[in-house]
């Protein structure tokens, strides 16, 4: 039996309650002759319930993981988990959207890789990336960048941590090289 | 004491791959007892380029992010892009796409139904295979004017129309291939060595799958029945109710090893046949672009905040685009890209553990990898030694369509 993306909110709403920021149910219209709608349920959440929240969530199905990523806001990070529910029903899969901002002096969150094994890659990849830090993750080594790879460099940091030096003079225009040459521009 | 087990480092550069993949096994005589997998050596943060792009420039660049499923990216793309923006593609645009989409997924299959071959040796089978793919590429290549890259969709529709005479070969195409995939059936199904070396290999029970987020064709074939077009429908796969093709609807029982990968690939094959000839006959009339004008689109960017997800299921399994536009620029801010691989690759630890040697290149090809990443620099020479240059490549291509037109009696 498949839930609607309503009844799955009020269920996470009652586990979760005062710990929901900010919620929508978005809609949108597909199909040409026999249009329906199908609806996402999008949170934002404390992220102390961070936890809480996943595991409210398989305990109503046991999900498909979409995707989790991040973006660097400034003072914090922005962190994004997408999970798939009833995804073996025609039109029943509701994705859930869980958002929560990680501050930048405390980049530690739980691993969800005790409940699915697949969140491994996930993971890896947002704490190269990011320089967050799973608890509880055992395999803690590099995805995509390489093993040598400098410590405390995360390439999609915007801050001191990312690696905007190195992006900075690969995309220096030949206007920008000749200013500081000193040469006439044009 | 003698030493009992040996280690055997696979890649990244190696004959039995087509990507850079790095298999690191630990062998006892011919048992796997350990291994290790290491990805990333192609890794070309295109993310980080789509970032610094326009919207429609990065369409284009999410294209290139994969060599053979080059319809998969864009189409999730333009899903998400919908959404995030609020923009709604015409009836029109919404069957093309699907057409077009499911033209990939033949190509896409037959291309995978030779590369196994190849793996376990039949290199005849290969070359059948590929023949037979021909005929899609050449439909591809009269609706879009490429073999690959099509650059066919846009945000809110798709650049090309389908004309009569495209429809015409279109369902010459799905003639050609019913017979076509009743002889796939035939020697890969019912051949007794291709089974003994699929049956049992690359064997993934649904629980399994199920925690290791096993997506598409693999999903599928160890009983999961997750099918994008089935679970979330979208443009004209939501009038046609989809379903997800599981062994167990097939052959009573679903074992989601190779062997069961192949009939779903080959079973799919006839579904996209079905789908594409519902779309033709009920193909509605109209515009195919919500917003012509692209300045007026990114102008529109520009001015819109949203965010959303878009989800295609590409040949291979579900590709995921999440977007985030902020309002200030005509590009994402924010672009993450899942390919159905990233999750797939997560399979061959668990299928190579206790496997034979002879098996890696097996549990290796049939989740149809792809690194999404490849370095595309090519350098062609002709016999004389004179460099073919982009512009003579260019010129051959355009003969080359224009006699296909003439071929298959398509007019533009």
């Amino acid at each position: 039996m498949t839930l609607t993306a309503e009844e799955i909110f009020d269920r996470l709403k009652e586990e979760l309650g005062d710990a929901i920021l900010n919620y929508e149910l978005k809609e949108y219209k597909m199909g040409v002759k026999k249009p329906r709608t199908y609806k996402e349920v999008w949170m934002e959440i404390d992220k102390s319930a961070f936890r809480r929240a996943i595991e409210a969530i398989f305990k109503i199905d046991y999900p498909h993981l979409h995707f989790i990523t991040g973006e660097d806001i400034g003072e914090a990070i922005r962190m994004i988990y997408s999970f798939g529910l009833f995804h073996e029903h025609p039109w029943g899969e509701v994705s859930i959207v869980i958002k929560f901002d990680l501050p930048k002096n405390e980049l530690i969150l739980p691993t969800i890789t005790d409940l699915m094994m697949g969140a491994e890659t996930n993971e890896r990849e947002i704490r190269e990336m990011l320089g967050v830090e799973f608890d509880g993750l055992k395999n803690k080594r590099h995805l995509f960048l390489p093993d040598d790879w400098p410590e405390g460099k995360y390439p999609w940091r915007k801050d001191e941590y990312g690696v905007d030096d190195m992006i900075k003079h690969t995309h220096k225009s030949v206007k920008e090289i000749r200013k500081e040459r000193g040469e006439q521009s044009g | 004491m003698a030493k009992t087990t040996y280690y055997v480092p696979i890649g990244p550069i190696h004959p039995a791959l087509k990507e850079p993949i790095r298999v690191e096994a630990e062998v006892e005589g011919e048992k796997i007892v350990k291994v290790d997998v290491k990805r990333g050596f192609a890794h070309r943060g295109i993310e980080y380029m789509g970032m610094k792009r326009n919207a429609i420039q990065t369409l284009y660049l999410s294209e290139r992010i994969c060599g053979i499923c080059s319809i998969s990216h864009p189409y999730a793309f333009v899903i998400g892009s919908e959404k995030a923006l609020g923009i709604e593609a015409p009836p029109r645009a919404q069957y093309i796409r699907s057409i077009i989409a499911e033209l990939e997924r033949i190509h896409s299959h037959i291309l995978w139904l030779g590369v196994i071959a190849h793996e376990i040796g039949f290199d005849s089978l290969l070359f059948w295979t590929w023949k037979g793919r021909e005929k899609v590429l050449d439909i591809l290549e009269a609706i879009t004017g490429n073999r690959i890259n099509y650059s066919m969709y846009m945000i809110g529709g798709v650049r090309r129309d389908l004309k009569e005479s495209h429809i015409r070969a279109l369902k010459d195409m799905i003639t050609y291939y019913w017979e076509f995939t009743e002889h796939m059936k035939e020697v890969f199904l019912s051949d007794p060595v291709y089974e003994a070396r699929t049956r049992g290999v690359a064997r993934v029970p649904k629980d399994v799958a199920l925690k290791l987020n096993l997506v598409g064709p693999v999903a599928r074939a160890a009983g999961l029945r997750m099918d994008i077009r089935q679970d979330i429908p979208y443009d004209a796969y939501a009038d046609i109710d989809v379903k997800a093709v599981v062994p167990q609807d097939i052959v009573g029982e679903a074992r989601g090893d190779a062997y069961d990968v192949t009939m779903v690939r080959i079973y799919e094959i006839e579904q996209s046949l079905d789908i594409i000839e519902y779309c033709i006959d009920n193909l509605p009339e109209g515009r195919i672009l919500t917003i012509p004008n692209y300045i007026a689109l990114l102008n529109k960017i520009k001015k819109t905040e949203g965010e959303g997800i878009g989800a295609h299921e590409a040949p291979r399994g579900e590709v995921i685009h999440y977007f985030r536009y902020d309002g200030t620029r005509d590009g994402p801010a924010v672009w993450k890209v899942i390919a159905p691989s990233y999750n797939n690759i997560n399979s061959w630890a668990y299928c190579l553990l206790g496997a034979e040697v002879a098996d890696i290149p097996v549990v290796v090809g049939y989740i149809d990898p792809c690194m999404c990443c490849n370095d595309r620099i090519a350098v062609v020479k002709d016999s004389t030694g004179k460099m073919l240059d982009y512009s003579y490549i260019h010129k051959k291509a355009i003969e080359k369509t224009r006699m296909l037109e003439k071929e298959l009696g398509v007019r533009r």
